[in-house]
Parts: C-alpha cells; sequence; structure tokens
C-alpha cells in the first residue's frame, strides 16, 4: 500500500454556473498578505490572478485545478526543483524559486498551471531588467491559510469539493464488500 | 433611456447568480450566454453589481482589454481593481470637473450608511465608522460646503412625521402611508401598482431635499446664487442618481442635486487626488445644514426609518418624550416585520419590508383589503437597508456579506447611541431652518420644496 | 509567454543539420566557400546523444531567466520577447552557465578578438531565436524529419486549453455516470 493520498479539490460541472467566485476568491485569499488586500474590490491594486481557471465547453464550464499527484508530471519536469510535495503529500509551487521556464505548464495533462505575474506589497514585482516577474501558479490546497480551501467555501452553488481519496476508496470498497455479501448466493 | 446600471456583453459568463439576486426579475437571458438588463423592469438597485464576480481577466480577456474597460467606464488611471460586467455607470467626471471650476461653489452631502462602509475601500475591517474622516476627505478634495444628508433625513422626518400624524387623525390621505427615500421602491410602484402610489409619503428622499434646501436656504444663509451652486450627493445606492434626474426634482428653480456617485466612486475620487485616508484627522460638518441627530443616522438601516419617525411622533402627538429612545422591535434583518407600537392613546401598527421580494405579498395583501389596520410602512429595496446598497464597497467573497451587514449595522446603531442628539426634532439646525426658512412642516414652503408627486409607469428624467 | 524552440526526440535523427543551419545564419555568409579558420563555428544549439535519444537542447526563454538574474554585468537581455546574450559586453564568468538548469549555455571563442594577453575572447552562448536575422529560427526550418518546432504563445495556450476541457469532459462523463447511477 502507498503513503496516505494527498487530498485535492474537484468541482462538479453539473453544478457549476461559470460565476468565477471561486477566481476571484483564491485569489483574494492568497493576496491578503503579500498585496494587503482586504474585504473588499477597492482594496486590489493588482491584477487578478486566481490558482485555478474555470474552463467552458459548449454546454458545460468547471475550474480546472491541480489534482496534487501522487507522481506530479510538474514536479518531475520541474529542474530548478522549485516543485516539492510538502508534509501533506499536497504539490507545491515556490514561487520564489520558479524561472517561468514553462516545462510543468507543458508537462500537466490536466492544463492545471498557468504562468502568472506576482505582485507584492500592491504592485507587480520586477526583475533585473524590470520585466514583471511571472510563475507558475497552481492550486496549493490554500497551504497556509485558515479555513481550507476558499474556493470550496465561496462557491453558490456548493460545485466544489475537498476529495479525500483514501476516505472515498475505503467507503467505496466497503460499499462493495457489502454489495458482494448481499448478493451472495444463500 | 439614462443608463444606471449595465451588464458588459463581452465580460458576462452568463453564469445568471445576479438574475437569482434580482428584486425585480428585470435580467434576460439564457444560461450560459450574455445576460442583459430589461430596464423596463429594472429598479436600479445594484444589487447585481454587488454580486457579479464575472471579472476582466489578463489571463482570458488580456491586459488591453482590461485598460479599454477600465478608460470606457471612466475609472481613474490609479485605480487597478477588477473590473466585472455588472456595473453602474460612473460619474466622477463631472464631480472632478465641477471642483476644478472656480465659478462653481461645490457643496458634499453624503448618506448615513457611506460613511459605514467607505473605510473598507481603504483595508478597514468591515462596518468600521468613518464619520469624521468622511467629512475631512471632502475637505481635502477641495469641496467648498461639507454639508450631510442626514440633516435632511432628521427633516425628512419633521415632514413625514407631521404628514402621518395628519393622515391619521385627519383620515386625510390614505392609510397605512409608505415611506418614500428608496427610489428603487418608488420606480417599482410607480410601475408595478400605479393606483396605489397615493398611499405613499409625499416627501421626498432626504437626497432631494437636502438638494433643495442647499440651493434655497443653502444660498441665502451663504450668500450666494442658486446657479452657482453644484450639489454632489454621495450615496450607497445605484439608484439616486436616476432619482436626482427625475425631471421634477428642480424645486430649487435649479437641479436640486447634479450628481450622485457612490461610496466606492468617492472611494476613488479620493485615490484619485492622492489623499492618504488612513492619515485624515477626524473632522466635523458645516451649519446650518450639515448638523444631524442619531435618529438620521439609522436611516442607513432597516427599520431606522421607522424608528427616527418614531422617535419624534410619539413626542408629537403625546407632547411627552418617548420613554424609551431604542425601539427593538422595528429592527431586524430582511423580510417583512410588524409591530404595534403605543403612541399615548393609539396604537400604531408599524410594517418594515427589506428586501424589495417581500413587498410584493404586501402590496397583494393591501389590494385584497387585508393591510387596512396598518398606519405606516417602512420599504427598502436592499436587504438589511442602505448599508447593503448597491453602491456600497463591493464585497470579494460572498462568505463575508453577513459579518459585513451585521457590522454596518453594528456602525450605525452604536453611532446613534454615542451622539449626544437622537432624535430629529431636537437638532438645532431643524429648529433654526423651520424658524428663518420653511416656518412649519406641511407648510407652503415645504410642500414646494420637500414634497413631490409621483408619476404611473417609468419617469422620465432630464436625460432620457 | 515567450516562444521557444523545442526538439522532438522521437523525429531527431541526430543528423546535425540543425548546427549547422544555426551557424550559417548567424555568420550570415557561405561558410563552405571560405577559410575554415576565418569563422566560428558556434552553433546556440547543441546536439545530445545517448545510448537511447539524440536531440537538439536549447534555451527556453524563461520568464524570469536565471541567467539574466545571475548575470554580473547585466549582459543578458529581453529584445523583441526574446531571452539574448550581448556577447560584446560578456566577460566570460560562466555565473549564467551555473545558474542555467538546463545546460543549454555554453563559452565560445570568437575569431578575430582579442584579450590584453593576446588571446581570443570566449564569452557566453545560447540560442536567441534568430531575433537579428529577421528570418525567424533558422534550426525549424533546415531540419529535415521537421524535429524541431517553434512553440508559440497561441500554440501553448491552445494546449493548454486543449487539455483543459479535455479534463472538463472527462470530469463531466464521470459526473454524469454518478448521477445516473443513483
Amino acid at each position: 500500500m502507498a503513503d496516505k493520498m494527498s487530498c485535492y479539490v474537484l468541482a462538479d460541472p453539473n453544478k457549476c454556473t461559470g460565476c468565477k467566485a471561486c477566481e476571484l476568491a483564491c485569489f483574494a485569499e492568497h493576496n491578503k498578505k503579500t498585496n494587503d488586500v482586504g474585504y473588499t474590490v477597492g482594496t486590489v491594486t493588482v491584477q487578478v490572478t486566481p490558482k485555478l481557471y474555470l474552463t467552458r465547453t459548449e454546454t458545460y464550464c468547471m475550474p480546472i485545478q491541480c489534482k496534487h499527484c501522487e507522481d506530479a508530471p510538474c514536479l518531475n519536469a520541474c529542474k530548478k526543483h522549485a516543485i516539492y510535495r510538502d508534509e501533506n503529500g499536497q504539490v507545491i509551487v515556490d514561487e520564489e524559486k520558479c524561472i517561468g521556464c514553462k516545462d510543468c505548464v507543458m508537462a500537466c495533462p490536466f492544463g492545471a498551471i498557468s504562468i502568472l505575474p506576482l505582485s507584492r506589497k500592491g504592485a507587480p514585482l520586477l526583475q533585473k531588467d524590470r520585466e514583471v516577474v511571472k510563475a507558475a501558479s497552481k492550486c496549493d490546497l490554500c497551504k497556509g491559510i485558515e479555513g481550507g480551501p476558499t474556493c470550496v467555501r465561496v462557491c453558490p452553488n456548493e460545485a466544489l469539493r475537498l476529495v479525500d481519496m483514501n476516505e472515498e476508496q475505503l467507503n467505496k470498497s466497503i460499499k462493495t464488500a457489502q454489495s458482494l455479501y448481499d448478493s451472495r448466493l444463500s | 433611456m439614462m443608463r444606471v446600471v449595465e451588464i458588459d456583453k463581452n465580460i458576462c459568463t452568463g453564469c445568471q447568480e445576479c438574475t437569482k439576486v434580482c428584486p425585480a426579475y428585470a435580467i434576460e437571458g439564457n444560461p450560459g450566454e450574455p445576460q442583459t438588463i430589461n430596464v423596463e423592469k429594472c429598479v436600479m438597485c445594484g444589487q447585481c453589481v454587488q454580486k457579479c464576480k464575472s471579472y476582466v481577466s489578463i489571463v482570458t480577456h488580456g491586459y488591453d482589454a482590461y485598460n479599454k474597460v477600465k478608460k470606457e467606464r471612466g475609472i481613474p488611471d490609479c485605480v487597478n481593481e477588477p473590473l466585472f460586467a455588472a456595473h453602474n455607470v460612473t460619474h466622477i467626471g463631472e464631480v472632478k470637473k465641477a471642483l476644478a471650476d472656480p465659478t462653481k461653489v461645490v457643496m458634499a452631502s453624503a448618506a448615513p450608511a457611506v460613511r459605514t462602509g467607505l473605510a473598507e475601500e481603504f483595508g478597514y475591517k468591515l462596518g468600521t465608522l468613518s464619520n469624521g474622516k468622511m467629512a475631512a476627505a471632502f475637505r481635502a478634495l477641495g469641496f467648498d460646503f461639507i454639508y450631510d444628508v442626514n440633516f435632511a433625513a432628521d427633516l425628512t422626518i419633521m415632514e413625514e412625521g407631521s404628514e402621518l400624524i395628519q393622515r391619521v387623525t385627519t383620515g386625510k390621505g390614505k392609510l397605512p402611508m409608505f415611506t418614500s427615500c428608496c427610489p428603487a421602491w418608488v420606480t417599482f410602484m410607480e410601475r408595478n401598482y400605479p393606483d396605489l402610489t397615493d398611499h405613499l409619503s409625499s416627501c421626498k428622499s432626504p437626497q432631494q431635499m437636502q438638494g433643495a434646501v442647499q440651493k434655497t436656504f443653502g444660498a441665502d444663509v451663504n450668500k450666494l446664487k442658486k446657479k452657482d451652486i453644484f450639489n454632489v450627493s454621495v450615496m450607497p445606492c445605484t439608484c439616486k442618481e436616476y432619482e436626482c434626474s427625475r425631471e421634477e426634482m428642480n424645486a430649487s428653480g435649479e437641479r436640486d442635486i447634479d450628481v450622485v456617485i457612490t461610496t466606492r466612486e468617492l472611494a476613488w475620487l479620493i485615490k484619485d487626488a492622492g489623499i492618504d485616508f488612513k492619515k485624515l484627522p477626524e473632522e466635523d460638518f458645516d451649519s446650518p445644514l450639515g448638523g444631524f441627530t442619531g435618529a438620521a443616522e439609522i436611516f442607513g438601516v432597516t427599520g431606522g426609518v421607522m424608528e427616527a419617525a418614531l422617535r419624534t411622533g410619539y413626542e408629537l402627538i403625546t407632547k411627552k418624550s418617548i420613554p424609551a429612545v431604542e425601539i427593538p422591535s422595528v429592527r431586524g434583518g430582511e423580510g417583512f416585520r410588524s409591530a404595534d407600537i403605543q403612541v399615548g392613546d393609539l396604537t400604531l401598527r408599524v410594517g418594515v419590508v427589506s428586501g424589495l421580494k417581500h413587498v410584493v405579498q404586501v402590496l397583494e395583501d393591501l389590494k385584497a383589503g387585508k393591510m387596512n389596520d396598518y398606519h405606516i410602512i417602512e420599504v427598502m429595496t436592499c436587504p438589511v437597508g442602505c448599508v447593503s446598497g448597491g453602491g456600497q464597497p463591493k464585497l470579494l467573497m460572498d462568505t463575508d456579506r453577513e459579518t459585513a451587514y451585521k457590522n454596518r449595522t453594528g456602525a450605525t446603531y452604536k453611532m446613534d447611541e454615542a451622539l449626544p442628539l437622537r432624535k430629529s426634532h431636537d437638532n438645532p439646525e431643524i429648529k433654526k431652518i423651520y424658524k428663518e426658512f420653511l416656518t412649519a412642516p406641511l407648510g407652503e414652503k415645504s410642500h414646494h420644496l420637500l414634497h413631490t408627486h409621483y408619476k404611473k409607469g417609468r419617469a422620465k428624467t432630464i436625460n432620457d | 509567454m515567450r516562444q521557444f524552440v523545442k526538439g522532438n526526440p522521437d523525429l531527431c535523427i541526430g543528423c546535425r543539420t540543425c548546427m549547422i543551419g544555426c551557424v550559417v545564419e548567424h555568420e550570415g555568409r557561405r561558410i563552405f566557400e571560405i577559410d575554415p579558420d576565418g569563422y566560428d563555428f558556434n552553433p546556440k544549439l547543441h546536439m545530445v546523444k545517448t545510448a537511447k535519444i539524440s536531440v537538439p537542447v536549447q534555451c527556453k526563454h524563461c520568464e524570469n531567466p536565471a541567467c539574466l538574474a545571475a548575470c554580473p554585468v547585466k549582459c543578458i537581455k529581453v529584445i523583441n520577447d526574446a531571452v539574448v546574450i550581448d556577447q560584446k559586453t560578456c566577460i566570460g564568468c560562466k555565473s549564467c552557465m551555473q545558474a542555467c538548469p538546463f545546460g543549454v549555455i555554453d563559452m565560445i571563442s570568437q575569431v578575430g578578438t582579442s584579450q590584453a594577453d593576446g588571446s581570443r575572447r570566449v564569452v557566453a552562448n545560447k540560442c536567441d531565436l534568430c531575433v537579428g536575422t529577421g528570418n525567424g529560427p533558422a534550426c525549424v526550418r533546415v531540419c529535415p524529419t521537421e524535429a524541431l518546432t517553434l512553440v508559440s504563445e497561441d500554440v501553448m495556450k491552445e494546449s493548454i486549453q486543449r487539455r483543459r476541457t479535455e479534463t472538463a469532459k472527462a470530469a463531466k462523463d464521470i459526473a454524469d455516470a454518478l448521477a445516473a447511477e443513483v
């Protein structure tokens, strides 16, 4: 048996209305300390950079976000070792180390990573040559933020849920065992 | 037709979250496609503006798109906040123009609810009161006179309290009487229940009363020509710009209010002028049109107009001071609530509606003859009154909404408790304006300047 | 996002035509008609051959280039959205080589140059997306098996969008299947 699997957030395309409350809240929560974002729109002084990405098709939509893979292609693609697995098994991008080489973006089979500009203290962060610093941006399960994944909390249609596959698998296997028991010939 | 609240088709994702909060069922469209506002139905309350999360993204739309939208909407360069599909048309350009015009005497006045939310735009906790800082901001922006709509709220109580007593005691005028300070509610009545508009108080809203007296009494005491006065009103409301543009709002001989901006737009002006809000001192408002009582401040919350009216009405009727200045039975949240208030020998049955959708049942009951025992009903369109208005600071996360409303309401009542005067009729500036100018409530001057008539259907504006 | 050239190991036959194409493009002269000692053969991309793989390796034109941040004389700049080394001001300190995690920078000696001690100048060298030539990346053009492609921002964005849409479709299929079971 492998170690405990990482949790991740999954959206239900049958419930999502595409409102982007999750994107806005994700950005807001992640920027309260670093960019002085408060409770209201008027406190935002930088561009909104979420870590999950609303994706639309003809008939349905849902936000796409990191699945915290056990063999994360992004982690394995990153030559700067800027992507690491933390104590909870969650795959995290260290924005300070990221050089924006785009290898992880191309490696992720889900398109869960975007390269987005970084800001600090309410203004864009600049490189030596005055270009804006950009880094790989992907869901970090609100690491370090109280209350757990913000997107799950703010969705007006409860379309997002935190998946604990350890528990879900266990529950499903118990149900399977039960049905094997119930359906056996007496 | 005048543009007030709009949905940008290029940004709208068709999520229809706005449709769910629109009290007038005015938003139309298929899911997943850009929505449109039916202006025949829209009451311009701006709840859609507060709800909309579909922002202009540098990832999906691009930087150029963001800058284009920002410019189109007249938002100052220094402001870099997210822009959303549902928005209200801004008028800060007109305010800046007037402030820069040396021939204009620009008078500022703000609604009670503005000072419960303004500080939030500068990083303060939800519902932080900024009464003194707001006055200081107006001065720093270069307004010539810092008056207050709260003054006119006290004035409204004098007029409306007297009007209620007249209706109750003489049988002249319809009962129940409905409050008329909420322009979205008045618009709703005029369009959907035009035969019941006689029930509305003939009083103008505090905003419009303030405008009318600023250009008449205000001109006289300051020795100004009324045509040189430019009245700017700051409101927690997106409908008030429509209200000030109604054709008939010119009792002073000029436009009573020249332009209305929202709480959020005031924050933009402050940022655009490079003013550090945090460092502003506590300042006072100017006399004789800027002084107010606690009764005026509570206009910003549901039940506040009612409570203010009762504090004065009690004394007008019984000639005695109300035993308890606070009336918890009229306070509350969204919905419809009733209370029986003993005023001497008279038992006043009062109703309070908060959230426009809750008024429909009340009006249907009224038509069916089931509301005849009510004397006065307060109606506010926005969920918990003006503190939750369409022009107030917009929350980034709806999970903060309950706290925001609770804190802004709490700040309002705290301010009322802390003020030395809590009844409108005790306001010395109110006594002064009646003594020197209006003579008495419901008198000829009041009738001309402070009272109005309602239309059947949508009232025309000067911008149509 | 900056564009970059990417090699496909499945198509590459290891012929090194890309390296020749690079030199010809940057040299601007017909190199087979001049004295071999009269020009530099310093391709800006390198064929890497292991027991199982052959593919050219070249600069990824990072958004926050580690080489640019490391350079003490600020000779690495962004020109027309490509990360370019100004070899005239390079001092050959190798900081960029140390910083680059991909090994796509090397030091080359330049013919016709000299230092105070008489030796040739040795400077940093890497793919510059042929920004100076105006014809686009030469390596992509000359590869006989089309193993090299210019990955533009549009191509990257389309790829990301396609993956997201497919992920959404997969999630929808699962959600629908679960809903049907209930």
